[in-house]
């Protein structure tokens, strides 16, 4: 295996998890994601002996047949100590987001465990890398480890088993160079049960359903899933929306079907929906009449994402278009179809740019042509979400092959209203000034 | 805030849970026998389908018949980027290519 000096250990990682630990990896020092020949052909002159090393030297006895690491067992109950002993054990562990964290302890995992019905022992999933098995009690453990409540349960089952699952692609996006960031949207009576903030500072700390939501996942992921800062999740810069993004649809006010109903469900069920944005921009609206709404999200594309996109604004938007006649199948077209950029300036143009897969239909005939940025208006959804202002938000997610939003319906336990009655009444009550 | 979840603080000592998941077993798998010498095989050469990916294997293969002048090289590139090839709809075209070469150099680039 060639690898970059750099991914080394993630190389390794890699193997080890699909069951091969000893594949023979010769690191290279040609810079990531090459486009100048010369400066492969040099990468590989260096290390061109290791190669021919790797390719023709007999199998030492650990690689024709690998022996099973021992690694350190972990009992249930894994440390005892005092609040700032456990954040500091949890720290040096890797268990943690840096942020300190709430004691897992039997009775507040017992107390979390109070908003399901599934046996703690159910698998909801297995989370890549490492393929961990997010148990009922495990998602429940990092629960509490991130502050959420009991009544968050439902959806953070719902967010594991979307995040488990193919199509959201989180063995990619969870450990790319791109940094991308598990974005959730919550629909349905559920938001207002647990009060998730649709409205004004949604994405902001301060709710502690958008804020422990996002946390616990983030912390699932790591922990469940194994991918370590540098080892797996190769990350470049990092995203801070690992912390948290969270965001409910404001349903109420919107003049469109809700995201979970265009997903296939009922409009009295609640769903998560996840994709993976790395970057969010609130613009300034180009004018607060539909076309000026809808210029806004089209001139503000990047060429070269070329998918998965998230077109958020607010409900009085949402009625401005509504009202002139755009239904979301037709923004989703008209976005796709006329969210352009010159084929110059697009980065399959360009050497060193896309992918060695190219699309034909990014292939235009002349450079002064232009290209569709985003092809498949299958791959915009529109969110209705925000409290009062000028400002659209555009989450921008990649052009992956086979990733999409995915929706899971939240399933609520028995008990719910007694639950939602007990931990409902958390609501800040800001000082009058 | 302070729920019964969230009660216990401060100094008291707490019994914490593990956080971190068990694993199903993953079966070992030894890596397959090198050829003694390159003369005369047939060295296949996987392209992840990133960009440098084709830029370096193209480095080594032309390294590798340079040093190897009887060695044959055979190109595979993957059918969908950052998927493993044997759940992509290629699976059986890798089969089929990966029983032909003697041995393969991987470029997972990045």
């Amino acid at each position: 295996m060639l690898a970059n000096e750099g991914f080394v250990t993630d190389g390794r990682s890699a193997s080890s998890n699909k069951g091969m630990p000893v594949v023979r990896i010769v690191p290279q020092t040609v810079p990531c994601e090459c486009s100048v020949k010369e400066d492969a052909e040099a990468g590989i002159g260096q290390v061109m002996a290791q190669i021919l090393d790797a390719l023709a030297s007999p199998l030492t006895a650990e690689e024709a047949s690998p022996k099973k690491k021992e690694s350190e067992p972990l009992s249930r109950i894994v440390f005892k100590g005092d609040l700032g002993e456990f954040n500091r054990f949890f720290y040096k562990r890797g268990w943690g987001d840096g942020l300190p964290l709430l004691p897992p302890t039997e009775e507040a995992v017992r107390e979390m465990l109070t908003g399901t019905d599934l046996p703690s022992d159910h698998v909801v999933g297995k989370i890549e890398p490492r393929y961990g098995k997010a148990t009922v009690e495990k998602i429940a453990v990092n629960a509490v480890m991130a502050g959420a409540l009991p009544t968050y349960m439902p959806i953070l089952i719902a967010c594991v088993e979307a995040v488990t699952e193919q199509l959201a692609q989180l063995g990619a996006y969870g450990t790319s160079t791109g940094s991308w960031t598990p974005f959730w949207i919550i629909n349905g009576a559920v938001r207002n049960d647990v009060r998730v903030n649709c409205s004004s500072g949604s994405m902001s700390p301060g709710d502690i359903a958008n804020a422990a939501i996002g946390r616990a996942m983030g912390l699932i992921i790591k922990n469940l899933g194994g991918a370590r800062k540098a080892v797996e999740d190769m990350g470049v810069y990092g995203n801070p929306g690992k912390y948290s993004s969270v965001i409910g649809e404001n349903e109420e006010n919107s003049p469109w079907e809700p995201l979970h109903v265009e997903h296939g469900l009922a409009r009295d069920e609640s769903a998560v929906t996840l994709f993976f944005p790395n970057c969010y921009s609130q613009i300034w609206q180009y004018g607060s009449d539909d076309r000026g709404i809808l210029n806004t999200f089209i001139y503000n594309l990047q060429p070269g994402r070329g998918g998965l996109s998230c077109l958020i604004m607010t409900p009085h938007h949402a009625k401005t278009l509504a009202g002139k006649g755009w239904t979301k199948p037709m923004i989703r077209k008209f976005v796709s179809e006329f969210g352009r950029v010159v084929a110059y300036r697009h980065p399959s143009s360009h050497q060193g740019g896309g992918w060695t897969i190219k699309r034909p239909e990014t292939v235009p005939p002349s450079g002064m042509d232009t290209v569709a940025i985003i092809p498949n208006p299958d791959l915009i959804k529109i969110l209705v979400a925000g409290g009062p202002g000028a400002f659209l938000g555009l989450a921008c997610g990649s052009g992956m092959v086979g990733a999409d939003f995915v929706t899971k319906k939240i399933r609520l336990p028995a008990n719910w209203s007694k639950l939602v009655a007990k931990y409902r009444n958390l609501v800040p009550a800001y000082e009058k000034y | 805030m302070n729920t019964g979840a969230q009660a216990s603080r401060g100094t008291a000592s707490h019994e914490v849970l593990s956080p971190w998941a068990d694993v199903d077993p993953v079966p070992l798998r030894g890596i397959t026998p090198r050829p003694k010498d390159l003369a005369g095989k047939k060295i296949g050469l996987f392209s992840n389908g990133k960009r440098a990916a084709a830029l370096t294997l193209t480095a080594v293969e032309t390294r590798l018949k340079e040093q190897v002048p009887s060695v044959e090289t055979s190109w595979y590139t993957s059918t969908k980027i950052n998927t493993p090839e044997i759940l992509t709809e290629g699976k059986a075209r890798f089969e089929v290519w990966v029983r032909g070469v003697d041995a393969v150099v991987l470029s997972v680039a990045d």
